[in-house]
């Protein structure tokens, strides 16, 4: 008797509180409305002001509401007019002049001129720009070349460089060169990154801190008008519940899904889109001391790593195997005739057997994640169960992104044999010239934490960077590629392609091969 | 006149707890000089090169030396300037105050609920002893303190946002339209279960014993010979007696639940201190985590004075 | 050890927490010799298979290790990091608290301030911030985990290192000259040692859950080990997708989790004393009825008892508290109740109303009747009805018999509300009138007094004025001046006996003195053993006792009102009432007792209003 009434009473008590949580919930997971694009992005952004900011997280709401003076071509890594109809370069590469795009203006209303482009270069650049303070400015250094800018009209603004750099244009196409309204950073002061205002599609609307940051259409938008209402960014720091975000119906979109969620996605629905980016994953190896200073045993590496089945398997094809230092996103700059090293477990084991680094004790930096990094530690345990197959006894050190920066920018010398890494860049100078030069070894300044060294490489990569002429660029740098992947500095692992949901509701939507997230042409019914 | 030694006695405690939270200020700021990794890093990322790191350093501040710069700090947090946070762009005092006020709502919302699911199923389980009640109970509870909390709240959010969509999966208030007291309750239901749980076992189970301790009271007894129902013996003569060793006991739980914000926070994307702290140490935010941590570490020592003030107003025996 | 077992046992919980507990260390000791899967094996084209697929039993994981593996290996490995972090943080915490409480003083509020500051600093990003700045790995892990509890641990041992501080054998040992460490090695130590075990035991589960915290932000064990959390974190991106890798470590940490907890509990029960007398249940509103046989039929007493039996019922033992005892009272009439401490005396008067604590106790037989109504096995409602309304109760100590956290107003008036519907001015000057009843000086003052406020003699007349509330027919009093100086209980006599006679109260009085009796009674009845030996008008048994029993009981009042007597002038003990020998229960300590005292019950017999349970009576009667 006891338990039949205490059932029953705790029937009753579930049954109501069923009700309850039912009535409640019913109105507000309605889906979203029309003309509305929800966003699910993986951070709260830091700043709107785009000179302020690093984060492709960030580049993606900015590139909706700002512009630059040229962009890249839709669907490529090329770079095309936008703010800036047309330039000339002078012969000896070191002056660029701009013809801006005329009946420009910015979300407060005040114009578009060469005035604001230089304001804009200025504050970065200049200690002594009474605007300056609003910084820092993390990424000026891609306008480190820039000796001065100049008004020479009104919609005429001419850059000197102190000496030439090719990769400039597309520099200025990178979200670091998006251009601010200079009244609007005149008011708000260090709060511009609060109250942003461009000459974008979209116009900021609303900073909701750590629920959402809302664009709105910019009616007054000198090209075609945005195809929809509103666009909310909603910051969902944990993939899981994004991912659940996104099954609910909570937003319609989201970029970066794990991997092992998109099979989530496959059903009806929902479309999965994808697009291979300029981005390379690799295992920097300690050239200069233990078993990896002898090519063998770096090729070994190389041969003894399952690529493959990382991108296919943990990765969940994301991402395509990767054959040397430049992705090829880059089409005019990529080597086609390079192959990736095969999976050769036989031949790796022959290599180190030839070396004399059989049962070599490897110390692996493994980060826990981070910008570009993928899945690091599954791939770096991975890596690490493959190298334990021909003979290596490695040793895994798990560090949080900054932490493992801070290990490994200074250089791996006396503390790791390798260490993961990843690069987004939006030319294919930037890597090769940071992180493979001699001249780039950390103690002068780069990111060459392996010590890799080639005067070869060094020429070629110099001889690039100052010619103007693409095709004689892009030679360069194929043969470049050839050299590395043979010297093997680096285990070459994978290229990511970028992957983004989508629900049915969304239609016009693509990814850029430049991880920018362009969503003036979204149309969402 | 009791008021009256009362109000000296919230003074002395108040004073004693300066010194207190001057420690805190120390400890973190050493604890966050000693991490490895340094802001400019974190916001170079991949472009952190010893110059570029250098440069963003002195316009941080960050390259006086460290009693200087401790110094510095804790004369502006005095006059109320926390600094501004580099993560964030926006004054830390902003972003803490903001973000503190989403904890209090999810974590005084689990607070009170484990309070009252915690030593209501205490009670009905002593008083029922060994009573199928007090089995169920146990088991339920059980299973709150068993199960990691951010594990139950994923679980959750398979189950009734996922499959059922009768919760929505995160945040506080819809993207659109809602922002009003249904809204909120809405968002709140799933975190705050999910973080109670914990808290509401181990107080049920201390709330569980408490009572069996007082019930064997000779006092109780009195209350029985004296004619009083028993639901008022339960609920007045017992509980009241129990509470005295179950507050100290919530102030604990108070602290737990909470730091245990931090994961239900991250899981079920309230934006709250506690996620904020997190990524803050992630991004090495020196400003943003020194000031929350001070911030929440002075809302707890206060909340622990109210509950020896509660204690003493429960028990007149306790000297104030 | 063996009774620790059996009570341990007992608890079905503990025993169950045990047995999976046991199966867990079993499996996991055994583990290295398994015929498993290597754990750290990839095999990424097997990855995410189902559990029960063949040759993995559990399913493989996202890089195609097999779980089953893992999962042996890596509950190895956190049950050993739980149980270490849980005796660092114990040891660095009890020596912590232990110093802090046996010094006290300028020492005790430093450290206890440092561990103020480390309370207040939210602990999981205190952890976070020691992984961060001592770098990755489960051994740093299980640091930060340590030391984010070391101040739990500290206080705890504090507090009851305080406690102990206090005691008599502490300033003992420092007046032999013992110095501090020997003090606290050797004294200390040993005292604080069970709790600090018991705290330990339990944090272990709180160890692992904390550690798979930690792995959920991304601090822990380095790949490819396996441990309990990080096996929960790395399966958390395919939560949605493949929930069987985040389950299966999840139900290990939960079983664990869960054992540790009730078998913790089961350890705390068995360890402490007052479960063995089976008084840590609870006791029920009313007690226990399982009456056999007949019931007695009714008398024109006010309050009758008949042949009432009540027992205590611990584990498989019988305490026969109560052996067929039968009293009555009539209205105005004051019956005395005499015996040792253990005779029955006050479980008889509480079996009255229901009170006798249950378990263990149960009235077996018999009944109590007011009015001609039966009230054992009578509905709650009914008994409650009666309770204090018409049958009150005067208890002992009124230090603990009153509650310490209500006014004595308020315990007045409740005692009123709970019969009558008033208001709570029309109780409160109620309560002010029963207080200058039992003259309390300055009742409207005293009426807002805690307990704690007021002498033993007062509270004491704060529990007659409860008592007379209602306007009882009855009052219960069970030794109500025990505790009390003999002036106090000379005053408190009086005042008992004046209601008496203004009132028409009947009074069953409950005491071990005579010389209170001789005071207040008109009959006297002698408890031994749970059942009456001599009972009779008061002048007739003080005068000539029939009972070997009651005359040694006289014989320690030397004289009248010459206040409390202890009983030792009795040889021997009263017997274990669940081992009570076949005869008469006294015939093991008389100096009379011939063997067929020791052969057969013993009745009680005699001529109405005097009755003698004796085969050899003093008196014959």
């Amino acid at each position: 008797m006891p338990l039949l009434s205490w059932t029953r009473r705790g029937l009753v008590a579930a049954v109501g509180a069923a009700f309850l949580i039912g009535g409640l919930g019913g109105p507000v997971v309605a889906q979203t409305p029309p003309g509305v694009l929800i966003v699910g992005q993986i951070a709260e952004p830091k700043s709107l002001d785009p000179a302020a900011v690093t984060a492709v997280n960030d580049f993606r709401i900015l590139v909706n509401v700002y512009e630059g003076l040229t962009r890249y071509k839709s669907g490529t890594l090329e770079v095309e007019p936008a703010l800036a109809t047309s330039w000339d370069i002078s012969e000896d590469g070191t002056q660029y002049t701009f013809t801006l795009r005329d009946g420009v203006t910015f979300h407060d209303g005040t114009p578009f001129n060469a005035e604001a482009v230089k304001f804009n270069f200025d504050r970065m650049l200049d200690e002594n720009h009474p605007y300056h303070d609003t910084g820092p400015f993390p990424l000026s250094f891609f306008f480190g070349a820039v000796q001065s800018t100049e008004v020479v009209d009104d919609m005429t603004v001419k850059f000197t460089l102190n000496a030439p750099y090719a990769p400039f244009l597309s520099n200025l196409a990178y979200p670091t060169g998006l251009i601010v309204s200079p009244a609007a950073v005149e008011a708000h002061g260090k709060e511009f990154g609060r109250n942003p205002s461009g000459t974008g599609p979209f116009k900021f609307a609303e900073w909701r801190s750590n629920e959402a940051v809302v664009v709105e259409r910019n009616d007054g938008y000198w090209g075609e008008a945005a195809g929809t209402q509103a666009v909310v960014f909603r910051p969902i720091t944990d993939a899981n519940t994004r991912v659940a975000e996104m099954l609910a119906g909570g937003i319609d979109m989201m970029v970066e899904v794990p991997p092992t969620s998109l099979g989530q996605f496959s059903g009806g629905g929902f479309s999965v889109a994808e697009q291979a980016g300029p981005h390379v994953w690799f295992l920097i190896l300690n050239a200069k001391e233990g078993p990896f200073a002898d090519k063998r045993v770096r090729q070994a590496a190389n041969y003894a790593i399952n690529k493959e089945a990382i991108v296919n398997d943990v990765l969940e094809g994301t991402a395509s195997v990767a054959a040397g230092p430049t992705p090829p996103a880059f089409a005019w700059a990529y080597n086609e005739a390079l192959d990736p090293y095969p999976y050769d477990p036989e031949k790796a084991k022959a290599l180190i057997a030839e070396a004399g680094a059989d049962g070599a004790t490897l110390t692996f930096y493994v980060t826990e994640g981070g910008s570009g990094m993928l899945d690091p530690v599954p791939m770096g345990t991975a890596i690490q169960a493959d190298l334990q197959a021909v003979g290596f006894d490695v040793k895994i050190e798990t560090y949080e992104w900054n932490t493992f920066l801070g290990e490994v920018n200074p250089g791996l010398e006396g503390k790791a044999d390798m260490a993961e890494m990843a690069w987004m860049t939006n030319d294919p100078d930037t890597l090769p010239y940071l992180a493979l030069r001699s001249e780039a070894w950390p103690d002068k300044g780069g990111f060459n934490s392996g010590y890799y060294a080639n005067p070869k490489v060094d020429e070629l990569l110099d001889a690039a960077r100052t010619a103007t002429d693409q095709d004689e660029r892009a030679r360069l740098y194929r043969e470049m590629q050839e050299i590395v992947q043979e010297d093997a500095p680096w285990v070459f692992v994978a290229n990511w392609k970028q992957n983004a949901v989508t629900n049915d509701r969304v239609e016009n939507f693509g990814l850029e091969p430049s991880f920018l997230l362009h969503l003036q042409g979204v149309v969402k019914n | 006149m009791r008021g009256a030694m009362m109000g000296g006695y919230i003074l002395k405690r108040l004073i004693s707890a300066v010194p207190v939270l001057l420690g805190i200020t120390i400890i973190v700021f050493l604890i966050m000089s000693l991490i490895p990794g340094d802001p400019a890093t974190a916001i170079l990322g991949s472009y952190a090169t010893p110059e570029n790191v250098e440069k963003l350093n002195r316009d941080l501040g960050l390259d006086k030396p460290m009693v200087q710069r401790y110094f510095i700090w804790l004369g502006n947090m005095l006059t109320g300037d926390f600094g501004r946070s580099f993560s964030l762009n926006r004054p830390v005092l902003d972003e803490i105050v903001e973000r503190f006020s989403a904890t209090l709502i999810l974590a005084g919302t689990a607070f009170v609920l484990c309070s009252v699911l915690g030593v209501l199923a205490g009670v009905v389980s002593a008083a029922r002893q060994y009573g199928l009640a007090d089995k169920a109970i146990t088991f339920i509870v059980l299973i709150g303190i068993s199960v990691p909390s951010f594990f139950l709240g994923m679980m959750m959010i398979l189950l009734f946002a996922v499959n059922l969509r009768w919760l929505p999966v995160s945040g506080m208030y819809a993207i659109y339209g809602g922002g009003d007291l249904p809204d909120l309750l809405n968002h709140l239901i799933m975190p705050a279960l999910a973080l109670a749980a914990v808290a509401t076992g181990v107080i049920a189970r201390l709330a569980r014993s408490a009572m069996l301790e007082v019930l064997r009271q000779d006092y109780i007894r009195t209350a029985r010979a004296k004619g009083v129902p028993e639901r008022r013996v339960i609920m007045g003569h017992a509980l009241r007696a129990a509470m005295v060793s179950i507050i100290p006991v919530l102030g604990i739980q108070a602290g737990f639940v909470l730091s245990g914000a931090v994961y239900i926070e991250i899981v079920f994307q309230w934006p709250g201190v506690g996620r904020m702290l997190v990524e803050a140490i992630l991004k090495r935010d020196l400003l943003l985590v020194q000031g929350g941590v001070v911030f929440v570490a002075a809302c707890y020592v206060m909340f622990n004075i109210a509950v020896d003030v509660a204690q003493s107003l429960l028990d007149p025996r306790i000297k104030t | 050890m063996s009774t620790f077992l059996k009570l341990l046992f007992r608890n079905r919980l503990a025993a169950m927490g045990a047995v999976v507990l046991g199966a867990i260390l079993l499996l996991v000791l055994v583990t290295p010799i398994l015929p498993l899967h290597d754990p750290d094996i990839t095999a990424t084209a097997d990855r995410f298979k189902r559990p029960f697929t063949e040759g993995h039993l559990l399913g493989t994981d996202h890089l195609g290790r097999d779980l089953l593996s893992r999962l042996l290996h890596g509950t190895r490995l956190s049950l050993a990091i739980g149980v270490a972090a849980a005796l660092i943080a114990a040891t660095i915490g009890s020596a912590i608290g232990i110093v802090a409480g046996y010094f006290g003083g300028r020492t005790d509020n430093i450290i206890m301030r440092g561990v103020d500051m480390l309370m207040a600093f939210p602990y999981i990003l205190l952890a976070l911030a020691i992984v961060a700045a001592l770098g990755p790995g489960l051994m740093n892990a299980l640091i930060a985990v340590a030391a984010v509890n070391v101040p739990f641990f500290a206080r705890n041992i504090r507090g009851i290192t305080v406690g102990l501080a206090g005691h008599e054998f502490i300033d003992a040992a420092r007046l032999a000259g013992m110095g501090h460490t020997r003090i606290i090695l050797t004294e200390l130590l040993p005292n604080v040692l069970p709790v600090i075990v018991i705290a330990m035991s339990t944090t272990v589960g709180w160890m692992i859950l904390e550690t798979a915290g930690l792995s959920f932000l991304g601090l822990g064990s380095q790949p490819p080990q396996a441990d309990l959390g990080s096996m929960l974190g790395e399966a958390r991106s395919a939560m949605i997708s493949h929930p069987h890798t985040s389950i299966v470590p999840g139900v290990m940490i939960f079983l664990i989790v869960m054992s540790i907890n009730l078998l913790g509990d089961g350890v705390r029960d068995a360890l402490d004393p007052r479960l063995r007398s089976g008084a840590l249940s609870r006791p029920r509103a009313t007690t226990l009825v399982e009456r056999q046989g007949d019931i007695p039929a009714a008398t024109d007493d006010l309050l009758a008892i008949q042949e009432l039996e009540t027992q205590f019922h611990v584990g498989n033992r019988i305490y026969r508290a109560v052996g067929g005892v039968s009293l009555a009272v009539k209205s105005g009439e004051c019956l005395g109740v005499i015996g040792e401490s253990g005779s029955g005396k006050s479980v008889t008067a509480l079996s009255v109303m229901g009170l006798v604590a249950s378990p263990p106790g149960v009235i077996t037989g018999g009944a109590v009747r007011f009015q001609g109504e039966d009230l054992i096995g009578a509905p709650y409602e009914t008994l409650r009805r009666k309770r204090g309304d018409r049958v009150a109760y005067i208890f002992q100590d009124p230090l603990s018999t009153l509650h310490p956290l209500y006014r004595i107003g308020q315990q007045l008036a409740e005692a009123i509300q709970s019969h009558h519907k008033i208001g709570s001015a029309e109780a409160r000057s109620r309560a002010i009138r029963l207080l200058k009843d039992v003259r309390i000086p300055n009742a409207e003052a005293r009426v807002d007094n805690f307990p704690h406020e007021m002498s033993g003699g007062m509270r004491q007349r704060v529990g007659i004025a409860m008592a007379l509330a209602n306007e009882p027919d009855v009052i219960i009093a069970d030794e109500p001046t025990t505790a009390l100086d003999v002036t106090v209980q000379a005053q408190i006599l009086s005042l008992l006996d004046d209601l008496r006679r203004d009132r028409g109260l009947a009074i069953i009085f409950i005491t071990h003195d005579f010389g209170v009796v001789a005071q207040l009674c008109d009959r006297v009845a002698v408890m031994y053993a749970g059942r009456i030996v001599e009972e009779g008008p008061t002048k007739a048994v003080l005068d000539a006792p029939a009972h070997p029993y009651t005359k040694r009981l006289i014989a320690c009042v030397p004289e009248l009102g010459g206040g409390r007597r202890e009983l030792a002038a009795i040889p021997g003990l009263p017997p274990v009432v669940d081992d009570l020998p076949p005869g008469c229960a006294f015939a093991p300590r008389c100096d009379k007792a011939q063997d067929n005292c020791r052969a057969a019950e013993v009745v009680l017999l005699g001529n109405e209003p005097r009755a003698v349970r004796c085969l050899y009576p003093e008196e014959a009667i």
